[in-house]
């Protein structure tokens, strides 16, 4: 059994089966918080757990489908340059939004972290939270954070856009297209996206756009915000 | 382009990613390095989204996969920070809604003192025109 176990065929199985099972889960009731990656991480974990078997054990196969996060984080360059395009008219408020919406989210980061001493490792972790996955979990790993964290901080993030963009648009009167779908990309990447996409094909566009340009430079700014600060 | 090809293409961009990031010493992830230069080549028509839309598309319609293993290792992080989760779990939310509100309403700020300062400067050119005309 062991030897089935430590295969690296056993780890992939048990990821696609999961993730197959979190995708079928999510399509039936068709909500937001039902996202796929966190049920199959749930559904892996309570695996491992119950049966005993090691995370070193299903990672042998693990390992063989992290190696591919590298082209999935390179191919994000196609979607960023189509939505290059749409920085017309309003490139200069579309940069600068997407640019005081990432130092918010890390303001917040940094600020409330040292304010209630929840130390450097979760404060680093939480760091990229608001960027896609793909490089958010890279720009922890470089500054010290728990990818692991991160992903799934990055998960809880991109659902709660989703949900409350809406809503927080509504609240605080961001009636133009074209700022909501800059909020709703650079707070909460592809997921709130799919959001954005729902409330109308310019703030899709511009949420899309965001999710790139707010990645890009949250990657460069963590770094030289955290050398700045110590 | 055959898919082989175009994954070659994709995957030495990875490793001059990683080579510019660990021998040349660019302080940015390997990873965000190598889309930068994809971006790099399509801004420069070198290559065209659609000699690499094969491979593109098979990662970009499958990207929350490729991150199940790396989420699972949660398990391996300390319960010391694990018992902390209801925790985290406010500040994700409070901080979502504070850079949603923050992010649109810098955007719709600005877009509107654009609008207002074109509508100025288009009204100045008006009345410089008519008086001209007098």
């Amino acid at each position: 059994m062991n030897a089935i176990v430590n295969s690296p065929l056993f780890g992939i199985l048990l990821s696609l089966m999961a993730f197959e099972a979190g995708v079928l889960i999510s399509r039936k009731w068709k909500h937001t918080l039902l996202n796929p990656l966190l049920i199959a991480n749930i559904l892996i974990v309570g695996f491992l757990l119950l049966t005993g078997i090691s995370f070193e054990s299903y990672n042998v196969g693990g390992s063989y489908i992290s190696v591919m996060l590298s082209p999935a984080t390179v191919v994000l360059a196609v979607p960023l340059y189509r939505q290059l395009s749409k920085l017309t008219r309003y490139w200069k408020p579309i940069l600068a939004g997407i640019f005081a919406g990432s130092l918010t989210s890390m303001a917040c980061v940094i600020a409330v972290s040292k304010l209630i001493g929840l130390g450097d490792t979760l404060m680093l972790s939480l760091l990229p939270k608001s960027i896609t996955i793909p490089m958010g979990s890279v720009v922890s790993e470089q500054i010290g954070g728990i990818p692991s964290i991160t992903i799934i901080a990055i998960t809880i993030t991109g659902i709660t856009g989703a949900v409350a963009a809406p809503a927080v648009c509504r609240f605080c009167r961001i009636k133009h297209k074209v700022a909501q779908g800059v909020a709703i990309g650079t707070a909460s990447h592809a997921l709130g996206t799919s959001k954005a996409m729902e409330m109308g094909e310019v703030q899709g566009a511009m949420s899309s756009l965001s999710i790139g340009v707010a990645g890009l430079f949250t990657a460069i700014t963590a770094p030289l915000i955290l050398a700045a600060l110590s | 382009m055959r898919i082989s090809l175009q994954f070659a293409i994709i995957v030495a961009i990875c490793i001059a990613g990683e080579i510019l990031h660990r021998i040349v010493g660019i302080p940015l992830p390997g990873n965000i390095i190598g889309m930068v230069l994809l971006l790099l080549l399509l801004c420069s028509k070198i290559l065209k989204p659609e000699q690499i839309s094969a491979v593109s598309n098979f990662f970009l319609s499958h990207l929350a996969f490729f991150f199940l293993p790396p989420s699972v290792a949660i398990m391996t992080v300390g319960d010391d920070v694990l018992s902390k989760w209801p925790l985290l779990l406010f500040l994700c939310i409070a901080f979502t809604l504070v850079t949603l509100a923050v992010g649109g309403f810098c955007t719709q700020f600005l877009i509107r003192r654009q609008e207002y300062r074109e509508a100025m400067a288009r009204r100045s050119a008006k009345t410089s025109k008519q008086g001209a005309e007098r």
